[in-house]
């Protein structure tokens, strides 16, 4: 399992490194936390570098790195990293640029696999998508923006499961929200929610929504499944049927205390191009955090 | 759907979202092209306003990279019918090219040379500790090294002293907010200020140049000098006033961090021999502009100094390489072989025949009102465009406008360099943006003033003194 934590700022992105390290803990995954700076017009990109070696010569880092430096000294505090590493400190003077516009960290872990530190520039949901593809990550984690078109364009480019933190207080949540069909995505969501049920030590609340009032002897079968691979993990879990608009419902579940971790949509990208989908209604709507499982 | 899967539909659209204004703007040059012709305007002057457009559109929005660009604009001009591929090399290459293309590698050398320590002190023992005198002096050194050098290499130049004073007052960024903002400011719009002083302080300046030979029109070192430089110098204390009264720094007296600032320059590296030499290697190069410019061209003298540094091993082939954007020269090249274009096939003249039509009796009552057109037209311009850009293809346009072509070509050069606005309008204040200690918003708050009172002084300056000197 590989985990991308995107953080964009000091102030901003305190949330999404808690929540995203725990649930890098829960899967015991190869964690990458990734600051991506703002896009520079290409009439100066090159002229801003030179002038940064020269800033650089005065002792004076390139942006961003502050970023990283702050991501370090929160792993250091709550003791994420190797014991060695802490003593030495952030490797300002040992970023390693890779030579594909990034800059490098590479550190130990110690709850979860091998943690890394990038540092790229630009488009962030370009540098996301190129990061995703070319580190093979299986879930994205990211702030919530405020920038519009931000989560259609997450959902529909970002090539693997997206967790929107949104609004997170570790203390207060005590449920992860389920909601599944039949289809095969809800299988594998599950098996997410159940891993972040076991790493938060919480319930699960399970709930189906007919859309028309009709389930089909099929559709109860597949949930069934899902039911029993839960009831199988020992996860402390309800089961609700409720008729009405899924995305509605969804919301209304979620009240501000729990943790939604629901499938990807199923339709082809150009329809959901166009018509959007659930999940990013219910993405955009709620304010809790979200795990779409792609 | 249609055999494609879901990942390859998803790689379609993010490549289509990704591209979306290269998308739009052929979507409108086609829908320009189809649409009938304005009368007393022949097709190759269509093509070439229609090209002008779409061009605009995606230097603005880069959706595409720039040297891209480039090649669509020669192509399309090439399958235009606007002329043939050996007339549009031609356009594509000249002085103005070899400028811009000696400005930026001189920027490699120049920045490397140290001569930042000898700034910083020279700067601080004219100017002392107090705040406003300080932000005096980076203003008045960023606007007379710029005339000369190149708005980005100052601008590089300069940032590290002033972000190492700022530093030194206070670590907390949020103490010295107003402080970092004077300082930076005074560096980024010093910059801009001078670069309108010489025909070497911008690409812009030299594509004007060029645009006055192509007409008939001669301007030497001195007499671009003579007619730009007071303008300068009359912008610098008000510019430093403005800066210092929209942003009131939090510190009046910069008592130790100056004390620490001269100590950390005077344990830095000192001047070597090899730096005397870069110095002098420069100081023949100004010299070659002022003196031999006229015959030989500046871009000529620039890449003179740039052959000799190399010759001298002063810089690596490979250092110049790297730091060189090639796609800027590029697309420079690509513009001005429109902007050529634009003049040759009659375009140019229409359009400013559009903008007399608009406003013609307007002109013809205030004398000032096409100066005004061409300031607000450039400035809007040079905001969202780059400034050398913006001179490219408006300069053939401005030059129909009046018939004193001198007089309006320079008001063109000199409000391109009024890119106070936003923080992508000029590479001085990108540099300084990318520091991290201004936000954009600052560019406007201040901009917006910086830009009225430079619009007016201009409008008064080039109707008051012009006429007394010419």
């Amino acid at each position: 399992m590989k985990i991308l934590i995107a953080i964009g700022s000091k102030q901003y992105s305190k949330s999404t490194l808690n929540l995203g390290m725990k649930v890098a803990q829960a899967f015991n995954a190869k964690t990458t936390i990734i600051d991506v700076g703002e896009k520079i017009s290409e009439f100066s990109s090159q002229l801003v570098e030179l002038a940064q070696d020269q800033m650089e010569s005065w002792d004076f880092d390139p942006p961003g790195v502050d970023v990283l430096e702050w991501a370090f000294n929160y792993l250091s505090d709550n003791s994420l990293i190797d014991s060695k590493q802490i003593e030495t400190g952030f490797p300002k003077n040992r970023l390693i640029d890779d030579g594909e516009d990034r800059k490098l960290v590479y550190l130990s872990g110690t709850v979860c696999e091998d943690v890394n530190l990038i540092l790229r520039n630009g488009d962030i949901i370009s540098e996301l998508r190129e990061e995703v593809q070319y580190g093979g990550y299986d879930v994205t984690i990211v702030g919530k923006s405020q920038k519009r078109n931000m989560s259609h364009d997450l959902l529909q480019y970002i090539n693997s499961s997206i967790l929107v933190v949104n609004q997170y207080n570790n203390e207060k949540f005590n449920r992860v929200l389920l909601p599944i069909d039949d289809s095969p995505g809800s299988m594998k969501a599950a098996k997410y929610g159940i891993r972040v049920a076991l790493a938060y030590n919480i319930g699960i609340d399970i709930f189906t929504v007919i859309d028309n009032g009709v389930s089909t002897e099929d559709d109860s079968l597949k949930v069934s499944k899902i039911l029993k691979l839960i009831r199988r993990s020992g996860v402390d879990h309800t089961y609700l049927e409720e008729e009405g608009d899924p995305v509605e419902k969804i919301i209304e579940k979620a009240n501000d205390d729990k943790i939604i971790v629901m499938r990807a949509s199923t339709m082809s990208p150009i329809k959901r191009y166009f018509k959007g989908s659930k999940p990013l209604s219910v993405m955009n709507k709620c304010n809790v955090p979200i795990l779409i499982v792609k | 759907m249609l055999g494609f899967s879901n990942l390859s539909l998803s790689n379609f659209l993010f490549w289509a979202t990704q591209k979306r204004w290269f998308i739009y703007a052929i979507i409108i040059g086609i829908i320009l092209i189809l649409l009938p012709h304005p009368q007393g305007l022949s097709d190759q002057a269509y093509t070439s306003i229609v090209i002008l457009i779409t061009a605009l559109i995606l230097i603005i929005k880069e959706p595409i990279p720039l040297p891209a660009i480039a090649i669509y604009i020669l192509l399309t001009q090439i399958y235009g019918g606007i002329d043939s591929a050996d007339g549009i090399a031609k356009a594509f290459m000249n002085d103005a090219v070899f400028f811009i293309m000696g400005s930026l590698m001189l920027a490699v050398v120049i920045i490397r040379q140290g001569w930042d320590s000898r700034i910083a002190l020279g700067i601080l023992k004219i100017t002392g500790n107090k705040t406003s005198n300080i932000v005096f002096g980076f203003l008045s050194i960023s606007a007379i090294l710029s005339s000369f050098i190149g708005e980005h290499t100052v601008a590089a130049i300069m940032l590290p002293i002033g972000m190492t004073l700022i530093r030194f007052t206070s670590s907390d960024t949020e103490k010295v907010k107003n402080l970092a903002a004077v300082i930076l400011f005074s560096i980024a719009y010093g910059c801009l200020i001078g670069s309108v002083g010489t025909p070497s302080g911008g690409g812009r300046n030299v594509i004007m140049i060029n645009y006055f030979n192509q007409s008939g029109l001669s301007l030497s070192y001195f007499e671009w000098m003579k007619n730009m430089y007071p303008f300068v110098l009359i912008q610098i204390p008000i510019v430093t006033w403005i800066i210092i009264n929209t942003f009131k720094p939090e510190y009046k007296i910069l008592d130790s961090s100056v004390r620490k600032l001269v100590i950390k320059v005077a344990k830095s590296r000192s001047m070597t021999g090899r730096n005397t030499i870069t110095v002098m290697i420069f100081i023949l190069i100004i010299i070659g502009w002022i003196f031999f410019s006229e015959r030989f061209g500046l871009g000529t003298i620039a890449l003179t100094g740039v052959f000799l540094y190399i010759l001298g091993g002063f810089v690596r082939w490979n250092d110049l390489n790297k730091h060189t954007h090639w796609g800027v020269i590029i697309l420079f090249g690509a513009t001005i072989s429109l902007g050529t274009s634009i003049r040759s096939t009659g375009a140019a003249l229409w359009l400013a025949d559009q903008v007399i039509i608009l406003f013609g009796s307007m002109m013809e009552m205030f004398p000032f009102f096409s100066d005004l057109i061409v300031i607000l037209i450039t400035t809007t311009m040079a905001n969202i465009l780059s400034s050398s850009a913006t001179v490219a293809v408006l300069g053939p346009i401005t030059m129909k406008l009046v018939p004193d072509m001198m007089h309006i070509g320079l008001v063109t050069a000199a409000s391109s360099a009024f890119g106070y606005f936003t923080a992508v309008a000029a590479p001085a204040c990108t540099i300084v943006y990318s520091s991290g200690m201004i936000k954009s918003n600052d560019f406007l708050r201040l901009g917006w003033r910086i830009g009225l009172v430079s619009i007016l002084l201009l409008i008064v300056y080039v109707n008051t003194y012009w006429r007394f000197i010419n």
